[in-house]
């Protein structure tokens, strides 16, 4: 395995800078929101996953297509790399909108459609993952694969508009403000930097991550060629 | 109606939040590091055991060769030695 | 000179094809009962559960209804898919059917039909067995239509799932894992246009799920019919 390039070791460096930088402008400069209080602060890094969350799913689903037109596994390799990592955004997205709700609406969840698409857009990661897991001839795997992200891809945007459309279901809330609002507030510039400078972070981790997951994914390409290989 | 006072006191979530951040990001990043050693070393255990395949191969190789050259050569000779 | 003839026998229409796979299936279940058997009473045993689980009384059972009937037919059809496409796996018949000189695609077709009308006796039986259990009148066209297309959407995107997890070790358990996240929108608009039709609303509200899960239906299947050649290629 080739070592690591110049401009990846400089991007992880870069990362890290960000991801500090990020924290810095989320939790002391920008200023405590006027009606939720600290907790409010979650949402640069909420919104931050969720965004880079979301296009990382699309971009996997561009990816399988890509795969099926060029039969090429590297764009397997690619895809693994984007649902994973996505996987683990919206993971995080998740679970900062919980952590978000509890306080504000006295509920650890709240059946918004943002929230719940994210729900079951990690539910469809999983499944992908479980998916593949079954499958034992690489090239049979990476087709199953970028059929699913394509399905899941086209139907979670629909899931998100279903809901967000239809509002059927209801949250229980014990406590103040309405249950359906999507957590609005108006923006001073100190938070609109610590916003934007959050989803430019999030995008570069990504592309960091993503990067360097690739790498990853083709040594385990080899490894398992290497291992049929040996058993004839 | 209440007047416009401070905002509550949500500081303890947000702890909360950051900390659960950074520990699943921290989680992932370990995760990556060991899949990552352990392929190495599966590729490094891989490589020599096909090193070893290919000596054995090599070795059965020169044996069949120098078998078939004796026979040619003592073919040779008794040829050479009937005329 | 001879001229060559032709002994190849004429490429059967895509159509043809299509139905030849659907009566297979219809004639196969009409002889055995296996599939359609199971997937009644199961029907009947999940809206049993849900009298216990639920314990409706009479005014939450119209608020509720919707939401039972698509749980239970969301169970079932997941029942039926595994079925129809392991039999398929397990008698060999799927290499057989992929020798046929057919469009791959009309495999597709075929298998989605026959699970669809399975699914629709199904829900057919269903319906009155309901009305008749909780009191509930759901005689009531536009609430059949909105089952039909709920199926269809349903069916759809479960026969091409079901390809995939009956060629993975985990089998059964893995189509529901792979199906539910993504029939989603099919089960929010089916169950919101039927909560509408049986509450006798006007047609402008119900028209939004309505047209919903129309698009639902013409985008997965068209989807489908596109990438169903990469399922079964080996």
């Amino acid at each position: 395995m080739q070592s690591k390039p110049l401009t990846l070791k400089i991007l992880d460096i870069a990362s890290v800078l960000a991801l500090a930088i990020a924290t810095y402008l989320a939790l002391i400069y920008a200023p405590e929101e006027a009606m939720m209080g600290q907790v409010q602060r979650v949402f640069y890094f909420h919104i931050g996953t969720a965004w880079t969350g979301l296009l990382g799913f699309l971009f996997a689903a561009g990816l399988g297509i890509t795969y099926l037109v060029k039969q090429d596994i590297k764009w397997d390799i690619a895809e693994v790399a984007a649902v994973e990592i996505s996987a683990v955004f919206f993971f995080i997205t998740i679970v900062l909108g919980s952590i978000w709700a509890r306080p504000i609406w006295n509920t650890w969840w709240t059946w918004d459609p943002r929230l719940t698409t994210a729900a079951i857009t990690e539910l469809i990661y999983v499944a992908y993952f479980m998916l593949r897991e079954g499958i034992e001839d690489p090239d049979r795997r990476a087709r199953f694969g970028a059929v699913y992200t394509l399905i899941g891809g086209l139907s979670a945007p629909i899931t998100f508009l279903s809901i967000r459309l239809f509002r059927t279901i209801h949250p229980v809330v014990i406590g103040s403000g309405d249950p359906n609002a999507t957590g609005t507030f108006a923006m001073t510039p100190r938070m609109e930097v610590a916003f934007f400078f959050g989803l430019f972070a999030f995008t570069v981790i990504f592309i960091d991550l993503f990067w360097n997951r690739i790498r990853m994914g083709q040594l385990a390409a080899k490894v398992e060629q290497m291992k049929l290989n040996l058993m004839h | 109606m209440f007047p416009l006072d401070a905002p509550p006191d949500t500081s303890a979530y947000m702890i909360a939040g950051y900390t659960v951040f950074f520990i699943v990001a921290a989680i992932y990043i370990v995760s990556l590091l060991i899949r990552w050693h352990n392929l190495h070393q599966d590729m490094t255990t891989l490589e020599a055991i096909e090193k070893e395949n290919k000596l054995k191969e090599e070795k059965l190789l020169k044996v069949e060769k120098s078998k078939t050259t004796k026979k040619s050569g003592a073919k040779k000779s008794k040829a050479v030695k009937k005329k | 000179m001879t001229t060559a003839i032709n002994h190849q026998p004429p490429r059967p229409s895509f159509l043809k094809a299509t139905f030849a796979v659907t009566w297979k299936d219809l004639t196969a279940e009409f002889r055995s009962h296996e599939l359609f058997s199971a997937m009644l009473v199961f029907s009947l045993l999940v809206i049993l559960i849900f009298n216990f689980a639920l314990e409706l009384d009479i005014t939450t059972r119209q608020s509720v209804t919707a939401g039972v009937l698509w749980v239970t037919f969301a169970f079932a059809g997941t029942l039926g898919l595994n079925r129809s496409m392991a039999v398929e796996k397990d008698r060999g018949c799927l290499d057989g059917l992929l020798l046929a000189p057919v469009d791959r695609s009309a495999i597709y077709f075929g298998k989605a039909i026959s699970n669809l009308v399975f699914m629709l006796i199904v829900e057919v039986i269903v319906l009155p067995v309901y009305s008749f259990l909780y009191n509930v009148n759901l005689f009531n066209p536009g609430l059949f239509l909105v089952i039909l297309l709920g199926s269809i959407g349903y069916i759809a995107v479960g026969t091409l799932l079901a390809s995939m997890a009956i060629q993975a070790r985990t089998r059964d358990v893995l189509l529901p894992i792979l199906l539910f996240p993504v029939a989603v929108p099919v089960l929010i608009a089916a169950v919101k246009a039927s909560e509408g039709f049986l509450a006798g609303s006007d047609f402008s509200t119900i028209y939004a799920p309505f047209s919903l899960l129309i698009g639902y239906d013409v985008i997965f299947i068209a989807v489908a019919y596109m990438v169903f050649d990469y399922v079964v290629a080996e």
